[in-house]
This record gives C-alpha cells, structure tokens and sequence, in this order.
C-alpha cells in the first residue's frame, strides 16, 4: 500500500497555530514522523492561501526537502501557490491534488502538472457535484478525466483518479459505490490509470473513538478491490497492521482471518457473510456492524456498535 | 394475459404502540389507539395486513394562539379560548387522538407555568375521552419545566408527551418511565439522527413499545420531498429488521402547511391562485397524504376540513382493492 501521509493538513489547530508561526521544526517532525511510520509521501494541505500561497507554498517545500526525500503533494486549489512551490521542488517527483471534471479545473490543472513533470490527482465531480452510482463516477473518468490527460498528452502513468470517500454519516449510500468504483476504474483504460482514496473521509463527522475502526474496515474493504494507494494517516498502528494481514495475507489471529474474509468476499463480488464471524468475539461483532453500515445494510447512527 | 403482481416479503416490521389507557388499565380514557404493526410498505394489502388504520390527532393550544392563520381562529373561534371547550369540539370533528400544545406565555406575556400547565391538561382529560398528546412549546428548557409536572399529574395515562429531542430526551424519558407515558422522540429530517436518538432512549430504559418517532418533514412545496425520503428509508430499514428505526413515526403537517404562505395568507398573493380557504385546506390535505404514504402512523391536522377529507382516504386506503 502506497500511503500518502494525510497529516499536515491545516484542519488540525496545531498544524493551523505551526503554519502561522512559521514554525519549520513542527512541519519537519511531522513529516520524519510520517516517512518513519511508512508515508511514501506527504499530502501538504495549508488550505486556500489565497493572500499568501506563494510565499508559503516555497517555504514549505524548503522545510521539508530538508528532512525527508519523498514525494510532497500539493493540496489546494491555489495555482499561482502550487506553482510557486513546485518551483522550488529539488526531490521527488511532486503530485498535484487535485483537479476534478470541472471545466475550469481540468483545463488549468493538467497544463501546470505537465509543466512541472508531477503526478495529478483527478476528482470524479464535475460541474453538478459527487454522483452516488459508481458508473457514473467511472464515467467520468473515462469521459472526462482520461480524454482531457490524452488531448494534452499527459502522461498516463502520472495521473492518479480518486473516486471521492464520503463520509458514512451522512452519505451512507455511496460508501458502497465507492467500492465498486475503484474495482471498476482498474479496467477503466490501458494502461490503467493509479488509484488512490482518502480514506479518513468516510469517518469524518463520526465520534472520534469510531472513526479509526470505521478507516480499517472500509479500508479491508477497498484491498478486497485491488486499492493499492491512498492519502491517510500513516501512525495509525492498528490500520497499518490490517494492510500487513492483507498483503501478507497473515491469518494467524482470528481477527486477521475476519479482516481477510472481509477483503476476500468483496474481492469475489460477495457479501460479507455473518458466517464469517464468530459472534462470541466482540472485536469481531464490531467490525461485523461497521460492514453492516459501510455497506448501507443498516442505516448508521454515532451509537450504531451499541445497538 | 395473466400478469403476477411481485410481493415483498419483509423480514422486520414496525412495532405496535397504544396511546392513552382506559380505567381498567390505570387511567381515564374511554378508549385507546394503536397505532404501527406494519410488515409492509404503506396500504400494501396485498403483501400482509396494515393491522392498526392511521391515526388523526387534532392540535389544540392551551390559549388563543398568536400566530395562526386567521381561517384556523374563525374556525374555532368558539372555543378557542377554553382548552377543555377545544378539545370536546376536536372530538366532535373527528379526531382519533387530541394534541395538546402547551404554549411559552400566557395570553398576557408572562412565561407559561407548571401549575397552569397542570390545570389545562387535567381540564383537557376531563373534556375528552380521547388519549392525549402533550407538546411543550419546543425549547428545551421549557419543555422540561412544563411537561414534568404534567407527567406526574396525569401518571399512568399513557400520555404521548414531546417535544423530546437530543438536547432534552434524558428529562422527558425519565419521567416518562416514572409515570407511565409514551415519548415522541423528534429529529431533524435525518435518518441518522432518528435512529440515534432512539438507541439513546431505549438506552435508557424506556421500553421501545412507549416511542414514538417525529422525523419533522416540510410542507407541500416546502421539502416535502426531502422529509417523504427520510421517512421512507426509516420505513425501509424497520422492515429489513432494524429495531432501532422500528418506532411508529408521527408528523405534524397541520404546523407544516399552515405556516406556509399559501396557507397562511389571503391578502398580496396572486389571483391566480385562487380562493383562499379552499386552497389552505388543499395545501394541509395534501401535505398529510403525501406524508401518510411515506408510512405515517400519527397525523396531527389544524383545520375539521382536512381532518374530514384525510380520514375518508384513510378510510378508502385501509380497504382491500
């Protein structure tokens, strides 16, 4: 699993208060703290920055090619900002995230992408938002996204399609769609173009003691359909420990075996099945409620584990 | 050629729920209603059996309200000062259930109290023979001022009390459990925050038979839509055997529609929208049958015209093609 570390982002107060101070040493941890624990590279989302991206967006790249080698993804919807710090990029290859299927994002964002020789994230929105069916959001990619990269002769294996988590509190019915849109993409072209999620979306607005059961589960889902790159949170011990049993498909523990059942049976096109799980367990009854909810069999609650 | 209707057969169902209790049960009424126990979606009679027909509450306030649509006041003019006097006329013009709102003030400012809370309600039992539905005015604070001491007042009538909601449930569960009564448990047009709530009154401990759920919806033209589609999905997932969506659901379309400005007013609308008083009635009518076919059990209805027409097609739904 090629994990793009979700940490720096400017929703959380710290990275919020670090950014205003300037604080180089915090954003430099940070990101030693990511690669360590496995990140492949680190999303940098400081947000808009409209007044000053381009003098942020370089300060940050320098701070952080101080300390780590791997790839930075730019996470705004700044242009001038991106380009301000792609220019200052030394390292890795950088991503760009992200563009969608809107006219004025796609027409811009693949050119700047090309330029600079980076990798691009593509949304499957256009102008009317995130449709619930995986067709459609398939098809756009293969109406929209696909022939823009081809016209400007973009790369192929550069652009990476993200078919857009939502969260389970609330947009509970297209946590399945998403599943099947990213089986679904993987034959979308030839070469078929990456695949990567934000997997923590699906829990946002959850209790916080939920969500990181809620990021495994789905997560064992997404495996189950050949995920194979994501932007999460990469010190999360207990998901990082899911995606060994999965590749390694370790099934030494009676929880790994549920977590493999669990990929297993998507991976086939089949429901997990309450057979699957040994009842007498409550670690495993939890993770067969969260499946429950994640495949929109029964509608979620913030106390659905305690129904 | 023969054509086969397909059948849905539904693993769960909705839960049966009887408001108010007769002498012989421990309280007054002369009789109960029960309301829920479908397995299948609304007037499927061809599927199974709708066991209980759809109940029509009329509302009722504790005093002249101030902001009613002048068709309601002339309507009720008579009796629209005497709660007990209100009641007796809402039985006359059919109502199954009477809704009782208990209001913030009294006619002259001052806050609402316990003791007239009190004294309305027992003059209300009194008047009718119906169960009753007892409303606070909807804030939290007052709600729980007014409606615990009416719970105790009234115990062991299997009152249907409200308006219990995320912020108050604990105080009107509580005494809803130590008095005998039902809770009307209202969320905002969300399935999620529905069925939330619902796992934290049974947490509680008040039986799920004693719940009735309030998914709020909009009037006609107002987002009804976006209310029939949570109803429904509530609906949907009480029959595929989720026992925390599996209340008996009640909606308030008489508050819905005569709060809307083709209700409400007569004066500065355009002509083509034609005669008032028969448009108002339409506009709460067709709010309630929207809403009774989304799987309402309770409909709490304002005017003795749409309480006349909805209970005729209640009458004609409950009847086997």
């Amino acid at each position: 699993m090629y994990i793009i570390g979700e940490n720096i982002h400017i929703i959380s107060e710290k990275v919020k208060e670090a950014l205003a101070n300037r604080d180089a040493k915090f954003f430099q941890e940070l990101a030693v703290k990511q690669v360590e624990a496995g990140a492949q590279a680190l999303d940098v989302n400081l947000g808009p920055r409209k007044k000053d991206g381009e003098e942020v967006f370089p300060w940050i790249v320098q701070v952080l090619e101080e300390v780590v080698d791997v790839p930075l993804s730019f996470d705004t919807t700044n242009l001038a900002g991106i380009e301000a710090g792609l220019k200052k990029v030394t390292k890795a290859q950088p991503i760009i995230n992200s563009t969608s299927a809107e006219p004025e994002r796609l027409e811009k964002t693949p050119l700047l992408a090309k330029k600079y020789n980076t990798r691009l994230i593509a949304l499957t929105m256009g102008s009317s938002g995130i449709p619930v069916a995986a067709d459609e959001r398939v098809n756009i990619a293969v109406e929209k996204l696909i022939p823009r990269m081809l016209e400007i002769d973009f790369p192929m294996q550069d652009l990476i399609i993200d078919p857009l988590v939502l969260t389970v509190s609330g947009c509970q019915e297209y946590c399945p769609h998403l599943i099947e849109a990213v089986r679904t993409l993987q034959y979308a072209w030839d070469p078929p173009p990456m695949i990567s999620v934000g997997l923590s979306n699906v829990s946002n607005a959850v209790p916080s003691q939920n969500r990181p059961l809620i990021n495994r589960v789905y997560l064992a889902m997404l495996m189950g359909v050949g995920l194979q790159m994501m932007i999460a949170n990469p010190l999360d011990e207990k998901q990082n420990e899911v995606i060994r049993i999965i590749e390694q498909r370790d099934d030494s523990t009676p929880v790994g075996r549920l977590y493999l059942k669990i990929a297993d049976r998507i991976a086939n096109m089949e429901e997990p099945s309450i057979e699957d799980v040994d009842m007498s367990d409550p670690e495993q009854v939890k993770i067969w409620k969260t499946v429950q909810i994640l495949l929109n069999k029964v509608i979620y609650a913030d106390s659905y584990l305690e129904q | 050629m023969p054509v086969e209707i397909p059948k849905d057969k539904w693993p769960g169902s909705v839960r049966k729920v009887t408001l108010g209790a007769t002498t012989a049960e421990g309280g007054t009424r002369g009789k109960t209603v029960t309301v829920g126990g479908e397995s299948s979606l609304p007037f499927l009679h061809f599927e199974s059996e709708t066991p209980c027909r759809p109940a029509v509450a009329i509302e009722i306030r504790d005093r002249r309200p101030d902001d009613w649509s002048p068709l309601l006041i002339e309507t009720w003019e008579e009796v629209i000062d005497d709660p007990a006097k209100w009641a007796k006329a809402a039985e006359e013009a059919g109502a199954d259930l009477i809704q009782l709102t208990l209001s913030l003030t009294d006619k002259n400012g001052n806050p609402n109290t316990p003791e007239a809370a009190v004294a309305n309600v027992k003059a209300v039992l009194a008047a009718t023979s119906l169960p009753l539905i007892v409303f606070g005015p909807g804030q939290a604070e007052m709600d729980n001022a007014l409606i615990v001491p009416v719970a105790e007042a009234a115990k062991g009538e299997r009152l249907l009390l409200g308006i219990c909601e995320d912020k108050n449930y604990r105080t009107i569960v509580a005494t809803a459990m130590a008095n005998g009564h039902l809770v009307n448990a209202r969320t905002p047009m969300d399935v999620n925050l529905a069925k939330q709530l619902n796992i934290l009154i049974s947490d509680m401990g008040l039986p799920t038979d004693r719940i009735i759920m309030d998914p709020t919806t909009g009037a006609l033209g107002y987002g009804i839509e976006y209310g029939f589609s949570v109803m429904e999905r509530l609906r949907l997932a009480a029959l595929q055997g989720d026992a925390m969506t599996q209340s008996p659901m009640l909606v308030t379309p008489g508050f819905e529609a005569w709060k809307t400005k083709e209700s409400k007013v007569g004066d500065g609308v355009p002509e083509a929208w034609g005669d008032w008083l028969k448009r108002a009635i339409h506009w709460e009518t067709l709010t309630a049958m929207t809403l009774l076919e989304s799987g309402a059990d309770i409909l709490v209805l304002r005017h003795p015209e749409s309480v006349r027409r909805v209970k005729a097609a209640i009458e004609e739904l409950m009847t086997p093609a």
